[in-house]
């Protein structure tokens, strides 16, 4: 299973290259789906997938680096009391995390999720929202 | 009627209601039964299929009477939530329009949101002014009130139901957001609406059965149809139909107000009617599948009033939720709620077998042969070719930055397209970029000039350039035929003198 890392820079590590090095480290190859770093700190959100015991490692060396790593389950919800289930959201989503089931419902694959926001404006009674990482 | 085998009347079918022993179904279901039993089979089985839809209906609104203040007051302008509803009928009549913004919160709330709020019971502001007669002295009004305060509250669509509707898709290699939706670019996703098979109006799409006075159900109360649609074109089986109903019955459940990105808001209003099956005719039509209704998938690339065609489409490959555009498999959006679709036919199904919902014998038909005139315009649209520069400098990419440099300056220009030896346009080079140029001591324009160039057609419409300046903040734009040949320049210059003379 893809597992979902937040890492959060401090203004004195963004300077230094610790993603590389976990990623020497470990041999794990994450996926960045979302970063804004600069010299004042920032964050980057990875998904990796790799052995649960590798990943976990990873979070370890970062956190040792001085890094804030936490795993992030779910970033955006679908409010099901508001979504009527029209579906405007369905082929914006690039990697088809927003499906419909037999009953016509719409539903999120949270596991397949990558954060990207793209159906989060398209939702006509905005039932889907990105929760802001930081 | 005359020449069926089956002949019921809506009064023999509203009698089996009262006994309780009326067959209805879904028009879902009744695809299934006609193939089964067919036409005749269908039609001596079955009284009754219940149809529905879910969809944004931008043409609707709702008439309310707020009742006198005293002293009282002739409104002239009125305002609920900051949406301005229409106030020229009489003193304390206003029309509250779906497709209205808020003065203050813009696409996020509108005259749509007024209606979902007032149905749920919620408190509205009411802002109001008037000019002050001697029967109604007052000028100004502010209070807040919810539907129980008022007199009326009359859900009044123009225009509700269509038949049928254009998919759509986007040539553009850029995302556009239309009343279609958000298109992704280079035909990155087609959106639909519409509910297919369930669709109403085409399950008697000859409306044998629907006409002025047929009660439906209309936002979860009992509504009726009072007149064709406006835009009613039923020989293109875009038919379509003016409703009413009381909006103090209605539920919020199927009353939505909704916000298209980057569009604007509108209502999402649910809709189903009930078809009487008096007849084989009438119990083929119901029996309509998916795969039956077609229609066309459509370029919204193209800001006409006649987009281009791609090609048909039906509603089975629409809800299967991939299209094939160029040989490429592409995601779809429905717009429309199939699942609440599907609820309001089940609704009104229950609704009639539980003898709380009967059917209306239309007063007057509606028409079958009405056609949508296209808007008659008193002055010409000026496109692109009208009013382009025709004499345009240009220089190749081989071209040194000196010389071109001494051409901004004598010219006076700010634009400057780059072609091929066979005049195709390659690139643009603007005095900016020239300035750059010859600070950082660049040699060649083709280490300067800008490659992915925003350009026009000759055939556009001048409203669709000027658009495209003010999206991407730029000033002028090279102007090519389909080849990609240089045709002319369109500069902001240009459009400031149609502005010009059209003030005259």
């Amino acid at each position: 299973m893809t597992r979902k890392v937040l890492l959060r820079y401090s203004t004195q590590k963004a300077t230094e290259p610790i993603l590389a090095s976990v990623i020497k480290e470990t041999d794990v190859l994450p996926n960045i789906l979302y970063a804004e770093v600069s010299t004042k700190g920032g964050e980057i959100l990875l998904a990796i997938d790799a052995p649960d015991k590798e990943v976990d490692k990873a979070i370890e060396l970062f956190k040792q680096e001085g890094i804030e790593a936490q795993e992030i389950k779910r970033a955006i919800q679908l409010d099901r009391d508001l979504c009527f289930d029209c579906g405007a959201c369905l082929s914006l989503c690039p990697i088809g995390a927003l499906y419909i089931t037999d009953d016509k419902s719409v539903e999120l694959d949270d596991n397949k999720c990558i954060y990207c926001g793209l159906c989060v404006p398209s939702c006509p009674v905005r039932a889907l929202k990105l929760s802001k990482f930081w | 009627m005359t020449g069926t085998k089956v002949n019921k009347s809506v009064a023999d079918i509203n009698d089996r209601i009262r006994r309780g022993d009326a067959v209805v179904v879904t028009a879902e279901e009744m695809v299934e039964i006609v193939r089964n039993k067919g036409e005749v089979g269908a039609a001596k089985e079955v009284d009754v299929v219940t149809t529905g839809t879910f969809g944004a209906m931008c043409s609707s609104g709702a008439w309310l009477n707020f009742g006198h203040s005293d002293p009282p007051i002739k409104i002239q302008r009125a305002w609920l939530n900051d949406v301005e509803a229409y106030t020229g009928v009489a003193a304390v009549d206003a029309y509250i329009g779906a497709t209205k913004l808020s003065e203050t919160r813009g696409f996020d709330y509108g005259g749509a949101h007024v209606i979902e709020d007032l149905v749920r019971g919620k408190e509205i502001e009411v802002r109001a002014i008037a000019y002050g007669t001697d029967c109604y002295p007052r000028k100004e009004l502010k209070t807040i009130l919810t539907k129980d305060d008022i007199n009326q509250a009359v859900l009044c669509n123009p225009r509700n139901a269509y038949q049928r509707y254009d998919a759509a898709t986007n040539s553009r290699d850029e995302t556009i957001y239309t009343y279609m939706g958000t298109l992704l670019p280079n035909y990155g996703n087609v959106t639909y609406s519409g509910s297919g098979s369930l669709s109403p109006l085409h399950n008697d799409p000859n409306y044998e059965t629907i006409g002025i006075g047929t009660r439906i159900f209309l936002g979860g109360a009992q509504g009726y149809i009072f007149w064709e649609g406006t835009q009613h074109a039923p020989a293109k089986a875009m038919g379509t139909i003016m409703t009413i109903g009381n909006l103090k019955e209605m539920d919020a459940r199927y009353i939505r107000g909704a916000t298209i990105e980057k569009y604007g808001t509108t209502l999402y209003v649910g809709l189903g009617i009930p078809i009487p099956v008096i007849n084989e005719r009438v119990a083929k039509t119901t029996g309509v599948s998916d795969e039956e209704i077609k229609t066309d998938l459509t370029d919204y690339g193209v800001p006409r009033r006649d987009r281009p065609i791609l090609r048909e489409v039906t509603y089975a490959e629409l809800k299967s939720g991939k299209v094939e555009i160029r040989g490429k498999e592409v995601p779809v959006s429905p717009l429309s709620s199939l699942k609440q679709a599907r609820e309001i036919a089940n609704t009104l199904k229950h609704w009639i077998e539980d003898k709380r919902f009967f059917l209306s014998q239309p007063v007057e038909g509606l028409s079958t042969d009405q056609v949508f005139k296209p808007l008659k315009q008193v002055t010409a649209v000026p496109f692109v070719r009208d009013i382009m520069t025709r004499e345009v400098v240009t220089a190749k990419p081989s071209d040194p930055i000196a010389s071109t440099a001494k051409i901004f300056a004598d010219r006076g220009f700010d634009h400057l397209p780059i072609v091929d030896a066979r005049g195709r346009l390659v690139g643009i080079v603007t005095s900016w970029d020239i300035a750059v140029a010859v600070g950082t001591g660049k040699k060649k324009l083709s280490e300067v000039l800008t490659s992915k160039v925003i350009t026009a057609l000759e055939n556009e419409p001048v409203d669709a350039v000027a658009r495209r300046l003010e999206k991407h903040k730029i000033s002028g734009v090279p102007v090519v035929n389909s080849c990609g040949e240089l045709r002319g320049i369109l500069t902001s210059q240009d459009l400031s003198k149609l502005l010009g003379r059209r003030g005259r």
